[in-house]
């Protein structure tokens, strides 16, 4: 273990590179995807079908590459923000082993058809029970780690890192609460509309302390450590964290408006969406009130422009999300392409964005070099933004399409289009959004040959250097 | 509104008063200075500390 500099980092850097590999089949799974939407002669039953691969895509991409890199950059910042080392690096090395033997299980029984059939809770009872394990032990380092700290108080990082351990941990075992019937096979605890209830308290929390608090953490990290300059508040960082964490859990049931789920329960979730613009948006505004003076950087610093595109883009998402929770605007793009279009701007804007700058920032000091290629991490971002754009755009406009015409009516009141009609007229859009997919690789492929480069001459620098 | 209804307001009602409590503690005046200082010791994380709380 590379005890340098009296912080556990070899782990680290383990996470980060099989993050980025997860990431990559993410990708590459969701641009096939997309060319399967576009072209459905592309679906090879019974394994390489649409249904089969895209929850292995969204499983390779929150769980493999998010929760990857999340792990990377929890252990990285806590060691750093406590001012101690991590509480035990051999759990730590365990935990990368069985991270990635869960997300390989996952990819192989999604691809096999074991499927609990609930959104971003697809894992069967034996895989699902692998990742209680593998949570437990990630939490009990990072806890332990900030229990033996060095520093009396705590930076707002860290709150948001303890919140996402517990968050996640009770979210994944209440809404994977199951009996199973064989080793493949289980049925939820929960029947009917509590049932979906349970589900999307879980899977918009997901959002939440997956798609959330963790790059938030990371955000206000490595913001103030581009830039060189201190956050803006860090109290108004508290009372955003708060705010946040008040508001957030009680929003899934925007997920079931029109549902046959309690009226109050619908309208208590969209009032909660709503409120929750103002801790959003007050972390965005930290970001920005943190570049005072500072603007110049977004053209000189390449980190600078990942992060600030990353939280602009949390911005965006913060103002769609509660108005798609309003029960008039979600009756309108619910079940439309509309919604993969915001989703896509906040795991490809917004998180994405942030862990590029987080990877860029720590690969080279990790491998004590510089990065290998600035123009090049300057290519990539602007692939990746072109990429990102195309699709959500695209998305958001065949959306509005899709939902006018199944609103459409004739005189008699009758629906003027048939659902097939609807989806013949969104080929051009589902053409665009493959065009946009392949950019967005072309850019991920540049990242990756950059930080393959960096550690190699990193690597190649340290064997010259004398003992 | 039956009592499950109820119950679930009242556990809002709750954390609502416990969030109030965090931002009224949070922005008192006598704890600016202290609430900001984090935000300038992160900056200087380099190296682990050899001792707890050298500064007290």
């Amino acid at each position: 273990m590379n005890q340098q500099d009296g912080y556990a980092d070899d782990i680290v850097k383990g996470f980060i590179i099989w993050s980025m590999v997860w990431g990559l089949v993410a990708v590459l799974v969701g641009v096939f995807i997309s060319f399967q939407i576009a072209f459905p002669q592309l679906n090879f039953p019974p394994y390489l079908t649409y249904g089969r691969l895209r929850p292995i895509h969204t499983n390779a991409g929150i769980f493999g590459w998010g929760i990857g890199s999340f792990m990377a950059f929890f252990i990285y910042i806590t060691q750093r923000l406590t001012r101690t080392s991590l509480w035990s690096p051999a759990l730590a090395k365990a935990q990368l082993w069985l991270f990635n033997v869960v997300i390989a299980l996952a990819a192989v029984t999604l691809a096999m058809g074991m499927n609990r059939s609930k959104e971003y809770a697809e894992l069967e009872w034996p895989v699902a029970s692998l990742v209680v394990v593998l949570w437990v032990i990630f939490a009990v380092n990072i806890v332990m780690t900030i229990v033996k700290r060095r520093e009396e108080q705590m930076y707002i990082s860290l709150w948001y890192i303890l919140a996402t351990l517990v968050g996640v941990a009770v979210l994944y075992l209440v809404n994977n609460a199951s009996i199973p019937v064989s080793l493949t096979k289980s049925y939820s605890a929960y029947a009917g509309a509590n049932d979906a209830n349970v589900q999307w308290w879980y899977g918009h929390n997901a959002v939440a302390m997956v798609l959330t608090t963790p790059p938030l953490a990371i955000f206000y990290y490595f913001l103030p450590k581009a830039t060189g300059v201190p956050i803006y508040s860090h109290r108004m960082g508290v009372v955003a964290f708060w705010s946040l964490i008040f508001m957030y859990l009680w929003t899934g049931a925007h997920h079931l408006l029109w549902a046959p789920v309690p009226d109050w329960v619908q309208t208590l979730a969209m009032g909660f969406s709503v409120m929750l613009i103002a801790p959003s948006w007050a972390a965005v505004f930290n970001g920005y009130f943190s570049m005072n003076g500072q603007w110049h950087q977004m053209r000189e610093n390449y980190l600078v422009k990942f992060l600030i595109f990353g939280i602009t883009f949390y911005g965006m998402q913060t103002l769609q999300g509660p108005s798609q929770s309003i029960r008039t605007f979600s009756a309108f793009i619910h079940f439309t392409d509309w919604v993969p279009g915001h989703v896509h701007m906040g795991t490809l804007g917004w998180v994405s964005l942030v862990l590029f700058a987080a990877i860029y920032y720590t690969v080279p000091r990790l491998y004590h070099t510089e990065v290998y290629s600035i123009p090049m991490a300057n290519m990539h971002f602007w692939l990746v933004l072109t990429g990102q754009l195309i699709f959500s755009i695209t998305m958001w406009i065949a959306g509005v399409q899709q939902a006018a015409m199944l609103n459409a009516t004739n005189p008699d009141g009758s629906l003027h289009y048939s659902f097939i009609e609807t989806m013949a007229e969104l080929y051009p859009y589902w053409y665009m959004r493959a065009a946009g997919g392949v950019i967005y690789l072309a850019g991920l492929l540049l990242f990756l040959y950059n930080i393959y480069k960096t550690i190699t001459v990193g690597k190649a620098q340290a064997a010259v250097q004398p003992a | 509104m039956d009592s499950a209804s109820i119950y679930y307001l009242g556990v809002t009602l709750f954390l609502f008063i416990v969030f109030a409590a965090i931002v009224a503690r949070t922005y008192r005046k006598a704890h600016r200075a202290k609430g900001e200082e984090p935000k300038f010791r992160m900056m200087d994380d380099d190296q682990p500390k050899k001792h707890d709380h050298p500064e007290t």
